[in-house]
């Protein structure tokens, strides 16, 4: 068993919202399920190497450190493309997610343009979007819950070719109108969700972990952990959200 | 950033030009007073309620207060550090002989400091006291500083606190900025000169500005921590490279490509050494001399704290002896790194609310000899923080070091839960975790688990180390917070 390789990109600038808590969350589980893995930070100027890479995480960002990411994934983004038509492994969250779109519109007016790997464009609004969100996953059949908390300004809208991650039970997802949240096209998957969103839900973290190892054309047998812990996190994540307490704080973002 | 808005429209500042007895403002302080006694007489400080009902009455009350104090006032704000800071500036002051008033409490909104005059005013609505010393939130300070037209304001740091509130670090320089603008023409300035986020502020106004610093020869590797924010140039974009980091952002920094430096400060910290009985010395210099001092706070945050209270006395003409006087008496603040004890056990109470600060209380914590007990606490109310991703940022990844000498840890609060999930993932083993969701029960398993003799540190989130005050309150240890430390 050779392992899989996780990329982390720009671990010190793109690191905004408990990001590191995905890593940790990905490398930990990795090793309790005894599955080898090597970790690759990958830094502001440098190159993934896509022959490499079989999972790849990127974190949310301010502007300056996001225009960053832009320009160098913008002169890879061919390779960048062919890896995700094999089934490359991505998970982008908030400023990454937006930058996987086709482009963000500002205030002004102005369109800035994305990478154009997801069939989806970013709005900027004036009211930000902030509290714990819930949402419904059909990436398992019967669906599951993602909890975490999203923070943004941006909203987004799909286009036909991506689905959406999840529907929203609770908070305001990709724009606040259509219930949608996050997107995910072959193994790409962006979200809103941070919080860090992975501890505490731990079957996303496991489902990337699987399909990084497909993609790697191997073969591992996943042994259930003992995830109680990681369960009452996210049980006690949908009961806060739940509750009218929150309920009453969040209208008042 | 709504909410940012909705907060400065409690504080118009069209009704601050009235002068002399006002009845609307005398109203206003009956009404806070009312308030704050029903709320202490149910066992509660009182320190944002009276405040806020004032402020919503007579949305000039601040002002109207403020212009009492003869020797003006002066603000704290930035990320870590306000309330430590305000209440060492508070103690050199007195030492010179003012009579202070201070929002001790680290009840730092506008109806924080509103609560604060109030509560120190007579029902009459005079204000006894000389200057007044407060400590404000970053989001709340432009529309204090509108009302309170301080002589001068500290700007400790900025680091990533409370994105839920803010948004984002930029904006939280944007607003600290627009704060420091609105100051009267001749007020000044005292700023954190290792802080880049800081010392790339420029504002158009004549007043002074005092810079700070620490110029200590350590090991690099012995402030060091992964929560760092800022790391490029704020005017370039450049990587910033750094001759020394103290911590996380904080230490002496250059571009490569423009001209940006760190500023040289007006007063720096040029010593820090233990002593055989193990009292820590400081050798501060400023006002041209070199001060030698026993200063009696833990951790190393707390040297930028003594340098940001004594730039401020030395910027408000209090002569260097006293400064090292009051220095030397002082005690910990309200949560940070507070202590008391009880049945022979020692408890200290060290606040936690970000990265950076949770790392720094951690390392203190790691330094110390023999048995570790703790307790951590994690709320998500406002005043907490809603967003609670900063846990997984935090170096919990330290305690691991000390695995064999950790005794099992309490956790408690409304996301233990998430807490719990945190050690985890740092590598604790699971079975040396208790969960005691309600702050009482969290306290007493916790006092159970510490045998007499041994240290219990309690890490709690804002709201949640009032519970457990309260808790510890009931237990008859701890003063009513109201009271100070």
């Amino acid at each position: 068993m050779a392992g899989i390789n996780i990329y982390h990109l720009y671990p010190e600038h793109l690191n905004l919202y408990g990001d590191r808590g995905n890593i940790l969350a990905l490398c930990r589980r990795a090793e309790w399920y005894g599955l080898p893995y090597t970790l690759v930070h990958v830094r502001p100027g440098e190159k993934i190497d896509f022959a490499r890479c079989d999972l790849l995480f990127m974190g949310g960002g301010q502007d300056y450190e996001q225009r960053l990411v832009a320009g160098d994934l913008k002169r890879h983004r061919s390779e960048l493309l062919a890896a995700i038509e094999q089934g490359m492994v991505i998970l982008a969250v908030c400023g990454s997610y937006q930058l996987l779109g086709r482009y963000y519109t500002t205030g002004k007016g102005d369109s800035i343009p994305g990478l154009d790997i997801l069939d989806l464009y970013t709005k900027s609004g004036h009211k930000r979007m902030i509290g714990n969100i819930v949402t419904q996953s059909r990436l398992w059949e019967p669906p599951r819950t993602l909890a975490g908390f999203e923070n943004h300004a941006g909203r987004t809208y799909l286009g036909p070719s991506v689905k959406p991650l999840g529907k929203v039970v609770h908070g305001f997802g990709n724009n606040g109108e259509d219930k949608s949240e996050g997107a995910v096209y072959n193994n790409v998957i962006g979200t809103y969700l941070h919080g860090a969103l992975l501890p505490k839900n731990p079957w996303l973290a496991d489902h990337l972990l699987r399909k990084a190892v497909s993609y790697r054309r191997q073969q591992f047998l996943f042994k259930p952990l003992d995830d109680k812990i990681e369960l009452n996190a996210h049980r006690s994540a949908l009961r806060l959200t739940g509750s009218r307490r929150h309920k009453l704080r969040s209208s008042r973002v | 950033m709504e909410k940012d808005n909705r907060r400065s429209d409690l504080l118009s500042p069209k009704d601050s030009v009235n002068t002399g007895l006002n009845l609307k403002h005398l109203s206003g302080i009956w009404i806070g007073k009312l308030i704050m006694g029903a709320s202490r007489l149910t066992g509660r400080g009182g320190t944002t309620l009276p405040g806020r009902a004032a402020l919503r009455f007579s949305p000039g009350i601040l002002a109207y207060l403020s212009r009492q104090l003869a020797q003006g006032s002066v603000l704290v704000t930035g990320t870590n550090g306000k309330t430590t800071t305000a209440s060492l500036l508070t103690g050199i002051l007195r030492q010179a002989g003012y009579q202070c008033l201070h929002n001790q409490s680290g009840s730092n909104m506008s109806w924080g400091v509103a609560s604060a005059l109030i509560g120190a005013g007579a029902w009459s609505g005079k204000l006894p006291g000389d200057i007044g010393i407060m400590e404000v939130d970053e989001g709340a300070f432009p529309a204090v500083v509108r009302e309170l037209k301080p002589r001068g304001a500290v700007v400790t740091n900025i680091y990533r606190d409370q994105l839920d509130r803010f948004g984002e670090i930029d904006h939280v320089q944007k607003t600290i900025l627009s704060g420091l603008d609105c100051l009267p023409p001749d007020s000044f300035q005292v700023l954190n000169a290792d802080d880049p986020s800081l010392t790339d502020m420029r504002s158009d106004r004549p007043g002074r500005t005092w810079y700070y610093g620490l110029e200590l020869e350590l090991p690099p590797d012995l402030f060091r921590n992964t929560a760092q924010d800022i790391k490029s140039c704020p005017h370039c974009h450049d990587q910033l490279f750094y001759e020394r980091i103290y911590f996380a952002h904080l230490g002496r920094y250059r571009c490569q490509k423009c001209n940006f430096r760190r500023p040289k400060p007006d007063v720096t910290l040029n010593k820090r050494f233990f002593t055989a009985d193990g009292r820590t010395v400081i050798e501060l210099r400023l006002q041209g001399k070199s001060l030698k001092l026993d200063y009696p706070l833990m951790g190393a945050y707390n040297l930028y704290n003594a340098l940001a209270a004594a730039t401020c006395a030395t910027a408000l003409g209090v002569p260097a002896d006293l400064i090292g006087a009051a220095l030397t008496k002082a005690a910990p603040s309200f949560g940070r790194m507070e202590r008391f004890s009880m049945d022979g056990r020692t408890l200290i109470m060290a606040l936690i609310k970000n990265p950076a600060g949770a790392n720094e209380v951690l390392r203190t914590l790691i330094e110390k000899e023999g048995k570790i007990h703790l307790l951590v606490a994690i709320n998500d109310k406002i005043a907490d923080g809603t967003d609670i991703s900063w846990l997984w940022d935090a170096d919990f990844e330290q305690l691991k070091s000390i695995r064999e000498r950790l005794a099992p840890v309490v956790v408690s609060g409304q996301r233990a839960w998430e807490m719990v999930l945190r050690l985890k993932y740092a590598g604790l083993d699971s079975a040396g975790i208790t969960l005691e969701e309600s702050p009482k029960q969290a306290i007493l398993k916790a006092l159970q688990l510490t045998p007499p003799g041994e240290i219990l540190f309690i890490m709690p989130t804002y709201t949640a180390m009032f519970d457990l005050r309260r808790a510890l309150n009931a237990l008859g240890v701890a003063k009513p917070y109201w009271e100070g430390p």
